[in-house]
């Protein structure tokens, strides 16, 4: 079991979606902005997803079929730092989001907000296998500067190749 | 047979559905049914490939690769009624992938550079071929496959690749913007194509 790979940790969650909603939850979900998605209010989350699983795909191999009894509903994101503060961070900024989400959940508490949500998420936690990042150490915050730094470098170097040497380093002080 | 778990919708030039693509960044959910065997061989593989991530470094050379992870879904937690409380007759590997480029490429990657690892983590999975030829694979995955309902991504126009070399660059430009504070103008002016040389691979 491996839930952390350097700084970064793994969370997924498996929650039985209601009789009945799996149509409504969908939709809402699909509606979700992509630009502007709710998940950005998490600074720390690099990338994460919901996704609903109807039933087992079965192969002709199988000596039995495996069926689900209801739809679920996954919760996946890879994010910086601790699970304990984030899913805090999660419950808090994000709960307008959970009551339509995990509010058509069984056992999804009635306000899906706070430490009741929390508990909820953490009940229905699912333990990684084994977890890979490219850049382990890295926030979100570290990843977002380095690239803005890298292009500024590019965008520099390109405008310095007409600019008279003796202006080269205020020039570069002044942008970096 | 059942069917796949979520109806495929339209393929875009990545080669998924739209619903998994966010900018650069594609989203690669499979679930697969596991031998009995398998309840005892992933557990070591797991371990093994944690434990010594070095003997996995292939997964390294796959530089379109942000995050993934495989995880053994063994039993699903109860909730109390109305759930009904699941008997699996098996357990499911769950693999996800962040990633970026194009999902045939990613898996024709996977297939030619990964190819015993594959058959690691998935040689004990229900129907699955081998990793070559990728037709087969690629067959497999498709109907394993859900598509995301909502994915996001925090940098969705960076490549990994643009990621790791601008990590690599930060250090360097801190070092030289500290040693740029104290150097003369004609001084800067010679050093500035160094430091460019230095770094163009970052660039």
């Amino acid at each position: 079991m491996s839930n952390t790979s350097g700084q970064a940790t793994a969370f997924m969650a498996l929650t039985p979606i209601r009789p009945g909603s799996e149509g409504s939850l969908r939709s809402y979900l699909e509606a979700l902005p992509q630009a502007g998605s709710p998940l950005a209010r998490l600074a720390g989350t690099h990338f994460a997803r919901w996704v609903i699983v109807r039933d087992w795909v079965n192969d002709p191999a199988q000596p039995r079929e495996d069926h689900l009894e209801s739809p679920y509903l996954i919760f996946t994101s890879n994010f910086d730092g601790p699970l304990d503060p984030y899913l805090d961070e999660l419950c808090m900024k994000l709960a307008p989001e959970a009551r339509e989400i995990w509010g058509r959940c069984v056992g999804c508490p009635p306000d899906a907000t706070g430490p009741q949500l929390k508990a909820y998420l953490l009940h229905n936690k699912i333990d990684t296998g084994f977890f890979v990042a490219a850049y382990p150490h890295a926030t979100v915050a570290q990843v977002k500067a380095a690239l803005d730094a890298r292009e500024r470098l590019i965008s520099f170097a390109v405008m310095a190749q007409a600019m008279p040497a003796a202006d080269l380093q205020s020039a570069f002080l002044a942008e970096f | 047979m059942s069917e796949p778990a979520a109806p495929p919708g339209p393929v875009t030039a990545t080669g998924t559905d739209p619903a998994n693509v966010d900018g650069q960044a594609i989203a690669i959910t499979v679930f697969s049914t596991v031998k009995w065997i398998g309840r005892l061989w992933l557990p070591l593989v797991f371990w093994f490939a944690t434990t010594f991530p070095r003997a996995s470094g292939t997964l390294a050379r796959l530089s379109f690769i942000h995050f993934a992870r495989w995880t053994m879904v063994r039993h699903i937690p109860y909730n109390g009624a109305p759930q009904r409380q699941e008997k699996l007759n098996y357990p499911h590997l769950y693999f996800e992938s962040n990633f970026n480029g194009g999902w045939e490429e990613y898996i024709d990657a996977f297939s030619h550079i990964l190819t015993r690892g594959m058959k690691v983590f998935w040689g004990t999975s229900y129907g699955f071929p081998q990793p070559l030829p990728t037709g087969p694979f690629k067959t497999y995955i498709k109907r394993n496959e859900i598509v995301a309902s909502h994915f996001y991504g925090a940098y969705p126009e960076a490549t990994t690749t643009m990621i790791l070399s601008s990590l690599e660059l930060a250090p360097k430009l801190e070092e030289f913007k500290s040693r740029a504070r104290n150097m003369s103008a004609e001084a800067f002016a010679e050093q500035w194509p160094q430091f460019l040389a230095e770094v163009q691979d970052c660039l």
